[in-house]
């Protein structure tokens, strides 16, 4: 790992570099913020963080796993597309680490070829991006391949893997060398350690779930707008011409509606609300660490943010006794 | 870029074999023997696929490593769409997955055998496993609870087991006038409550609806049974079955990867039903 430094001015230099090479693709204000495809750099948006995760990029919403006739299977080519995404947030670049860490581990040949040509450019929060984010309460780690931290005049870059040092080299032009060091302490973002309970574990039975969790819709907002969330369902769809022929796909599902644990002849293990709920936040801040010794959560507020009741779990959590 | 992919590497592509047999059990359930060559541990299970339908998991019943035995209750879609398999067909199947019985760990036990309606089908596993190594265990017990005498499964297999084991059976209710194998009218947990049961080096294998479970393992308790003592097989839905998707986790364990099959101390905490 080393520091490196770019003119502000010639950031936007540098990624009209990018583009001409790879599918550019960072954050870009309509509505909403959101990563988007950029044709224009000057469209890149920097002043908050996405409403939508990145996960869509790798983790896609609907996946053709399979194609058969009859018995027979054949499996899509997969894509591998070369693309840089700019201007993502420590938390969700931890949020593809932990990705990164459940579909590496069964080798999952979808997710792994949309990650192995994407290129991850970090932008650093000087302060806290939104007033939901908490991603100070949780050990987040450096994971990029190179990161950008605004200083003013100056941004200085830090690489973090192979590809970040290969994207130096190839855009060389662009940096030059600084003395000096990033320190841990400027990694921490100031404004957000919301979150002040950290082991969890022996609140599952407290009583304020209840009144924090009577409000909830089971609208699923939060598990698709978590940059985390990885459940999935998979399900068959045959051609209306040839009812033998057909595809297996791969679709988000959430925790939060009953169907999740629907099995056949109409049972389902988590009926409550209240259950389902715990189930997300337990998985997030307890169960994820229990087997990858890392919470899966992330910190970056958007399932409170998108939440329409606006269900703040961390304000939950703070205030049990 | 693209890139080819091998088959054979991917996770959710199942491998084609060969319907041997389809016997039919009762109005609902059929037991399907498969071409499948492979290990396995008794209590672990696989996923079925029926192209257009879905995928679903089914406890093995066997125990061989020629064939591979599916009971299988029509229930769903895909289950149905199975039930219509003939010999000679082909079927598309991954795995097996899961952890099953720790049977090595369990020698020198005399073994007792809770099964309720489908849940006798992955304890039958059990049952092959112990005939192929009788010497390692003492005695073995089987209570065996059904709706009716018209769901009795594996009707076969109990002429031989009558003979051999100790059998309690019970129907929830009785519609016909005599009842086979001495079977009594009443719950599982009646034909427990007043057998003489005790827990002196044994195990205990539960199977069955979330109901069941969870009254039998009372009545286990009260008749001075240990949580280390009992293993339960337990059924979510699941998707993946590599521990990816989520859908079978309870609190935190997944069952398609560190169940089906729970030693009772294990997820003691969490409820079961």
């Amino acid at each position: 790992m080393r520091t490196l430094q770019i003119k502000k001015k010639r950031l936007f230099e540098f990624l009209d570099s990018l583009k001409q090479d790879y599918e550019l693709f960072a954050p870009v204000k309509s509505d909403l913020v959101k990563f988007e495809r950029i044709a224009e750099v000057n469209d890149i948006y920097l002043e908050k963080n996405s409403y939508f995760p990145l996960k869509e990029y790798f983790f896609r919403k609907n996946e053709v796993l399979f194609n058969f006739t009859g018995t027979k299977i054949t499996v899509p080519d997969v894509e591998q597309p070369k693309r840089v995404f700019f201007g993502i947030r420590r938390c969700d670049l931890n949020a593809i680490r932990h990705q990164d860490m459940v579909f590496e581990k069964i080798n999952d040949p979808y997710y792994m070829a949309l990650r192995k040509e994407s290129y991850l450019l970090g932008y650093h929060c000087n302060e806290a991006p939104s007033e939901f984010c908490f991603c100070g309460s949780l050990d987040l780690a450096d994971y990029y391949d190179l990161m950008f931290y605004d200083r003013g005049e100056t941004i200085l870059v830090e690489t973090g893997s192979e590809k970040g040092e290969f994207l130096i080299k190839k855009y060389g032009k662009f940096f030059d060398e600084t003395s000096t060091i990033i320190t841990k302490a400027e990694k921490v973002i100031p404004g957000a350690e919301r979150l002040k309970v950290r082991d969890i574990s022996s609140l599952y039975h407290h009583k304020d779930w209840k009144k924090g969790v009577d409000i909830c819709l089971s609208c699923a907002a939060c598990t698709n707008l978590c940059p985390t969330c990885y459940c999935f369902e998979i399900h068959d769809e045959v051609s209306t011409k040839d009812t033998s022929s057909g595809n297996r796909k791969r679709n988000w599902s959430s925790c939060q509606v009953l169907d999740f644990t629907r099995v056949a002849g109409e049972h389902v293990f988590r009926k409550d609300r209240e259950e389902r709920f715990k189930h997300r936040i337990y998985h997030q801040l307890d169960y994820f660490r229990q087997k990858n010794g890392i919470d899966l959560c992330v910190g970056c507020g958007r399932c409170i943010e998108g939440c329409p009741t606006r269900i703040d779990f961390v304000d939950i959590i703070n205030g049990m006794k | 870029m693209t890139q080819k992919q091998k088959l054979s590497e991917n996770p959710y592509v199942p491998k084609p074999y060969m319907v041997l047999q389809n016997t039919r059990e009762t109005f609902d359930t059929f037991t399907l023997t498969v071409g499948m060559k492979v290990n396995h541990e008794p209590g672990q299970f696989v996923q079925v696929s029926m192209p257009g339908f879905g995928e679903s998991p089914i406890s093995i019943c066997s125990y061989s490593e020629e064939f591979v035995k599916l009971n299988i209750r029509e229930v769903g879609n895909v289950t149905k769409a199975l039930s219509r398999l003939k010999k000679n067909d082909k079927i598309l199947i991954r795995g097996p997955y899961g952890s099953g019985y720790p049977m090595e760990l369990l020698k020198g036990n005399s073994i007792v055998i809770i099964g309720g309606g489908c849940g006798v089908a992955p304890l039958r596993s059990i049952i092959e496993y112990v005939e192929k190594h009788r010497d390692d265990y003492k005695d073995i017990f089987l209570f065996l609870g059904y709706r009716s005498p018209d769901d009795i499964i594996f009707k076969k297999e109990m002429e031989m087991w009558k003979n051999k084991y100790n059998i309690k059976l019970t129907v929830d209710k009785n519609a016909h006038g005599t009842l086979c194998y001495n079977a009594k009218e009443g719950f599982i947990t009646d034909a427990l409550n007043q057998s003489d049961l005790n827990n002196k080096n044994k195990v205990v294998f539960v199977c069955g609806p979330p109901v069941m479970m969870r009254h039998t393992i009372d009545s286990l308790k009260e008749k001075g049974f240990h949580d280390n003592q009992i293993f339960i097989s337990a059924e979510r839905l699941m998707y993946c079955a590599i521990g990816v998707c989520c859908h079978c986790m309870i609190r935190g364990k997944f069952t398609c990867i560190d169940g089906p099959v729970f030693r009772y101390d294990q997820i003691e905490k969490f409820r079961n039903d």
